[in-house]
């Protein structure tokens, strides 16, 4: 097992529990609006963007928000004007932004860069300082008011967009704020996830609270629940077997959803049924 | 044949009129032809009228325009006295909008009284909770429509009719001033169908206007007031419900006598 300075153990708890809350709430919007396309090619956007402000010497925190909330913004307009299938879009969109970002660490001068940049690409508990730490705790802190203040309004939006919109529910500003929540989500988990990962830890606690529960509130709570308990799990281990962090916890909420596909007993009821019908 | 335009604005225009549209086209994002072309009608409080046409004819198109939800190319959309274009947010809290049927999925985690009570989210308002007085109309709503007993059944494990009617209490329970239904019987079985039909007919009679979109002559409700008949995004006629029954107009434009239109 390796042993770390306690400040950092620290730093690389919080951040894992931090990381696991906000993605696993974006994970509820992206899986129930069926945009994981766009939730897919942000997180390999953000990586682009990482790798981008490596090349020009800027935070590449900053640069990785950017790439992701403009693709977030982009995404969907684009694909609905060109009528692309979505499979389409994840292809092009997932390619160009690997591309780009090879482009840009073959650009960046030094070692040192290429190593940052391996670290965003898969993750490290070394990359995480106390301001990540502090970012992610504040962006929870925005995702959990904005899910408690304006649930209703979530509820509707996330049954039907069009009923939404209908019951006087202003969907185009909820959308982007659910978008851009979910961009922040995915930047400021890169450092610690790792830009190829963190979209996992977007779709599998949802996916995996989606097994158990019929009531959305339910799913809103427990889904943060399992993505922060996938997270210290995956923290644990891989501290136990030198795994790279993002890989543990990906492997972690990855066993957990192929667990709660078997023993669903939302499945094994809607079993039961179809063969009665 | 009714003329839309002469018959229905001349003198229609005081202060009862809930629905005013004139020369309102709609075009869809990317398409080169209005789904609805030059519509002028006006709907007065109270009234209960329903529309209809084949397939394609710009029938849902029309309900979505009225409330907003589609942006209209050109002309005017006035409803409840105000601009649609400026002021949808507010004309949309007041109507009550019933969807054609969409397919859902059966492990969706909704229940039944969170959706229906999802259909005052306008009503209570940006940073309201739902009191106990919204959560006893959001009852009474589902009693309306018979389905008091399935409060806490998850929406995906209803059947299409069941969820049809879960969909109706959903705008009830909005308490709107008008309502547009989109095919509100579909998937209803025939005692179903005629619950739903008094149902409507008791909201309108207690000033609701409704404005209903149906394919089919033969589910005209008896209490419908008028007739608008879409034909290739037009109005190709519209009166009262018995004058244009009686004379033959509906089954002369459409072609089809006391079947599908």
């Amino acid at each position: 097992m390796i042993s770390l300075p306690f400040a950092l153990l620290v730093t690389a708890t919080l951040g894992s529990i931090l990381a696991g809350l906000s993605c696993s709430i974006a994970g509820v919007f992206v899986v129930r609006l069926n945009i994981a396309s766009i939730g897919f090619c942000m997180s390999h956007a953000a990586f682009a963007g990482a790798a981008f402000g490596l090349l020009i010497e800027v935070d590449p925190l900053l640069t990785a928000m950017l790439f992701a909330s403009v693709t977030a913004l982009l995404l969907a307009p684009v694909a609905n004007r060109a009528k692309l299938n979505t499979d389409v879009v994840i292809g092009i969109m997932f390619s160009l932004m690997i591309a780009l970002a090879f482009v840009f660490l073959n650009l960046s001068p030094g070692e040192a860069a290429s190593g940052a940049a391996l670290r965003i690409l898969w993750g490290s508990i070394f990359a995480v300082s106390e301001y990540d730490v502090l970012y992610l705790a504040l962006l929870c802190a925005m995702m959990v008011s904005f899910v408690t203040l304006f649930y209703k309004e979530i509820f509707a939006l996330m049954f039907n967009q069009k009923l939404a919109k209908a019951a006087g529910v202003n969907t185009y500003v909820f959308m982007l704020i659910v978008v851009f929540l979910t961009g922040l989500a995915v930047s400021f988990s890169l450092k610690l996830i790792g830009g190829l990962l963190v979209y996992a830890l977007i779709i599998n606690p949802t996916s995996t609270a989606y097994q158990f529960f019929w009531d959305f509130r339910k799913i809103m709570v427990f889904s943060p629940v399992i993505g922060v308990a996938s997270c210290i799990a995956g923290f644990i281990f891989s501290l136990e077997t030198d795994f790279p962090i993002g890989a543990s916890i990906v492997i972690v909420s990855a066993i957990l959803l192929a667990i709660s596909i078997a023993i669903s007993p939302k499945r094994r009821t809607a079993k039961i049924a179809a063969q009665a019908a | 044949m009714y003329t839309t335009r002469n018959d229905l604005m001349s003198g229609s225009k005081g202060p009862k009129a809930v629905v005013l549209l004139d020369k309102v086209s709609t075009v869809y994002e990317g398409e080169r032809f209005p789904a609805i072309r030059d519509v002028s009608l006006c709907i007065n409080a109270g009234d209960f009228v329903c529309v209809i046409g084949p397939n394609g004819s710009g029938k849902t198109t029309l309900l979505e325009t009225v409330n907003g939800i589609l942006r209209n190319t050109s002309g005017n959309v006035r409803v409840f006295g105000l601009d649609v274009t400026e002021s949808g947010h507010s004309v949309r809290t007041r109507t009550g909008y019933v969807i054609q049927n969409f397919e859902i999925d059966p492990l969706s985690p909704f229940l039944c009284k969170n959706v229906v009570m999802s259909g005052r989210v306008g009503k209570i308002g940006l940073l309201r909770f739902p009191s106990e007085r919204d959560w006893a109309i959001v009852d009474e709503s589902m009693r309306l429509v018979g389905m008091d007993s399935s409060a806490d059944r998850p929406i995906g494990k209803l059947s299409g009719g069941e969820f049809q009617k879960i969909l109706l209490a959903r705008a009830i329970a909005q308490e709107p001033e008008m309502f547009l239904l989109d095919e509100p019987f579909a998937n209803l079985d025939l005692k179903s169908r005629a619950d739903v039909d008094r149902l409507i007919s008791d909201l309108n009679r207690k000033g609701a206007t409704t404005v209903m979109v149906s394919h089919d002559i033969d589910s005209i409700p008896f209490s419908c007031s008028h007739i608008i008949v879409m034909n290739r995004g037009r109005v190709a006629a519209f009166g009262p419900r018995d004058e244009l029954l009686q004379n033959g107009v509906i089954s002369s434009l459409m072609k089809v006598r006391g079947s599908a239109v």
